[in-house]
């Protein structure tokens, strides 16, 4: 059967089309660059680091295909200014502790939304006169498929706990909203997505995904040398009972704690401890020691060094603080 | 979003240990042990690797942050920084199993923050002279004897994945280049300040007389000179490295 020459798009619709796609593309592809170092998690580092460069390649196709459309190259529009809003919105989260807010903005509402939307570009771009657009859109979404299937694995692995989902969940909503608000990434009120047929995600594209969640997690147990064990243990218990005579049995002669670390120390009540960091300096041990109450956590720094079997403190720093209002 | 950000503002896991780079030397050099890992034994390749692995998790980071911060540079100055991400996350992924293929693991030895400060210069000339010059050469020093080392004590995994990020980190090497030159078109001031940026990175890097020219075996980090010819590098810049390298205290 021959094919349509009915199209459904102006070449300069086909234009705006692109660099509407581009405006969210671009924005995203350098949030995505600049979290890289404001989120602690390997995976989604790794995650991040994956993407930054299909989005670059994206972005590239479409401002280089404008000029084939009359357009401007390289030229970048938000449909209108509530998209330009929604962008504002997803990048917000730069703290630390917002890596789910981070990766549920570009991996449960951005790139789910765009990959419908590519798809119903595609259904409707003419498949006589428009075959480099549609090239163009079969490689962002085969990629874009594959990112959200990833996004989705690390985002499992990291809101685990009911309370993160519960923040992923608020965060969905409010994005979801500005971006229904916007009328989609392209502002038609998501015509294109509504009325087409999106195909299930197949989740063996996201190999990726379980290997960077593998590699994070691939520390089983410290090789902690005999002794050491017991005396970290010791050392903790005394630091979470605030017991200064036990304390200084441990630490090496001459050393003290300081007058700021022993008041972060005591700028609440801890009731548990666990070893999160153990590293080697030559001779001598990096410990880092987490120490938890209801009112909050601290990092402990110490440094061990053992003179015959017996381990001692050489020096001990508060490196980690995070305390919830009263 | 905050274009650049404070170097302090950099992420990692509980599981890393953070350190200046000034004070794990001397603390080593106070156990009778040498500053940095010489190569000379299974624990100090592994020492090595660690180093390189959390040198490259910087460079991404570095390389993201370039991405993100110069938004009004030529769109072919991100498409090369884009390309430099996903070239370092491969990176990383790769020494992250280099780790556990030579009994290691993340966060065995301290982290330093040297390579980040370098990548959070204001200036995307400086940047790129610093980090995909002079870091990225100091990689291509270092990978070359890597390989080296591995094909002597007939580690053909070690071998052959450093030798593919030696050949991504040749082109980076590249991009610097390019970079330094379109970035500084008819600012003689601006292309002074990078390059002078560059040369105070390639000092520090020279580690007191650590990096020298020399045999694979007989120095602890030794320079690169064919490969940083490949690089595109010239003749007098590597003979002012070696020049420098030559006047550099031991540490």
């Amino acid at each position: 059967m021959a094919q349509p020459l009915e199209g459904t798009f102006s070449a300069e619709h086909s234009a705006r089309l692109l660099r509407n796609y581009r405006y969210v593309v671009e924005r995203t592809m350098r949030a995505l660059g600049g979290w890289i170092a404001l989120t602690p998690e390997l995976s989604a580092k790794l995650l991040m680091g994956r993407h930054v460069w299909d989005l670059a390649q994206h972005c590239d196709a479409f401002g280089r295909r404008l000029p084939e459309l009359r357009a401007h190259a390289h030229e970048s529009e938000p449909a209108n200014p509530a998209v330009a809003t929604f962008m504002d919105a997803l990048e917000e989260p730069e703290a630390p502790d917002q890596t789910v807010e981070r990766l549920v903005g570009v991996y449960s509402v951005l790139k789910p939304h765009l990959l419908a939307t590519y798809r119903g570009h595609l259904a409707r771009a003419n498949p006589v006169y428009e075959p480099p657009t549609r090239r163009i859109l079969t490689r962002c979404i085969e990629d874009e498929t594959k990112h959200v299937v990833a996004g989705e694995e690390i985002l499992r692995h990291l809101a685990s706990t009911p309370a993160a989902k519960e923040r992923a969940r608020v965060r969905q909503a409010r994005l979801d909203g500005l971006l229904t608000s916007a009328g989609g990434v392209v502002g038609d009120g998501m015509r294109l997505l509504l009325s087409t047929p999106v195909e299930p995600l197949r989740s063996d594209l996201s190999d990726d995904a379980r290997e960077f969640i593998r590699l994070e997690a691939a520390t089983a147990a410290w090789p902690v040398p005999e002794g050491l064990g017991d005396a970290l243990t010791a050392f903790a218990a005394a630091l979470v009972a605030r017991d200064t005579d036990a304390l200084s049995r441990w630490l090496a002669p001459g050393v003290a704690i300081g007058d700021a670390a022993r008041e972060n120390l005591h700028a609440a009540e801890y009731t548990g401890h666990r070893v999160v960091a153990f590293a080697r300096l030559g001779h001598q041990h990096l410990v880092k020691t987490r120490l938890d109450g209801s009112a909050g956590s601290v990092v402990v720094l110490s440094r061990w060094t053992s003179a015959g079997d017996h381990w001692r403190v050489a020096a001990l720093d508060v490196v980690g603080r995070d305390l919830r209002p009263a | 979003m905050d274009r650049p950000i404070a170097y302090d503002k950099l992420a990692r896991e509980d599981r890393f240990v953070r350190m200046r780079a000034r004070e794990v030397a001397e603390l080593k050099v106070s156990q009778g042990l040498p500053p940095f890992p010489d190569l000379s034994s299974a624990e100090s390749i592994k020492e090595r690797v660690h180093g390189i692995m959390v040198g490259e998790l910087q460079a991404m980071e570095g390389a993201g942050r370039s991405v993100c911060d110069f938004p009004e540079a030529p769109w072919e100055f991100t498409m090369d920084m884009a390309r430099q991400v996903w070239d370092e996350s491969r990176h990383v992924e790769i020494y992250l199993r280099l780790l556990d293929h030579l009994g290691g693991y993340a966060g065995e030895f301290p982290e330093t923050t040297i390579l980040w400060r370098c990548a959070c210069a204001e200036d995307a000339a400086a940047r790129v002279a610093g980090v995909n010059r002079g870091l990225e050469g100091l990689a291509c020093d270092v990978f070359n004897q890597l390989v080296h080392i591995a094909r002597k004590i007939g580690d053909p995994v070690l071998e052959r994945a450093v030798d593919f990020v030696l050949a991504d980190e040749i082109t980076h090497v590249r991009m610097g280049s390019k970079w330094l030159t379109k970035l500084t078109e008819g600012d003689a001031e601006r292309r002074r300040r990078a390059v002078e940026f560059q040369e105070n990175i390639d000092e520090r890097f020279n580690l007191g007389g650590v990096r020298r020219e020399g045999d694979h075996d007989a120095v602890s980090i030794s320079i690169a000179i064919d490969v940083r010819r490949m690089a595109g590098f010239t003749e007098e810049e590597i003979e002012r490295l070696i020049k420098t390298t030559q006047r550099s205290q031991v540490y």
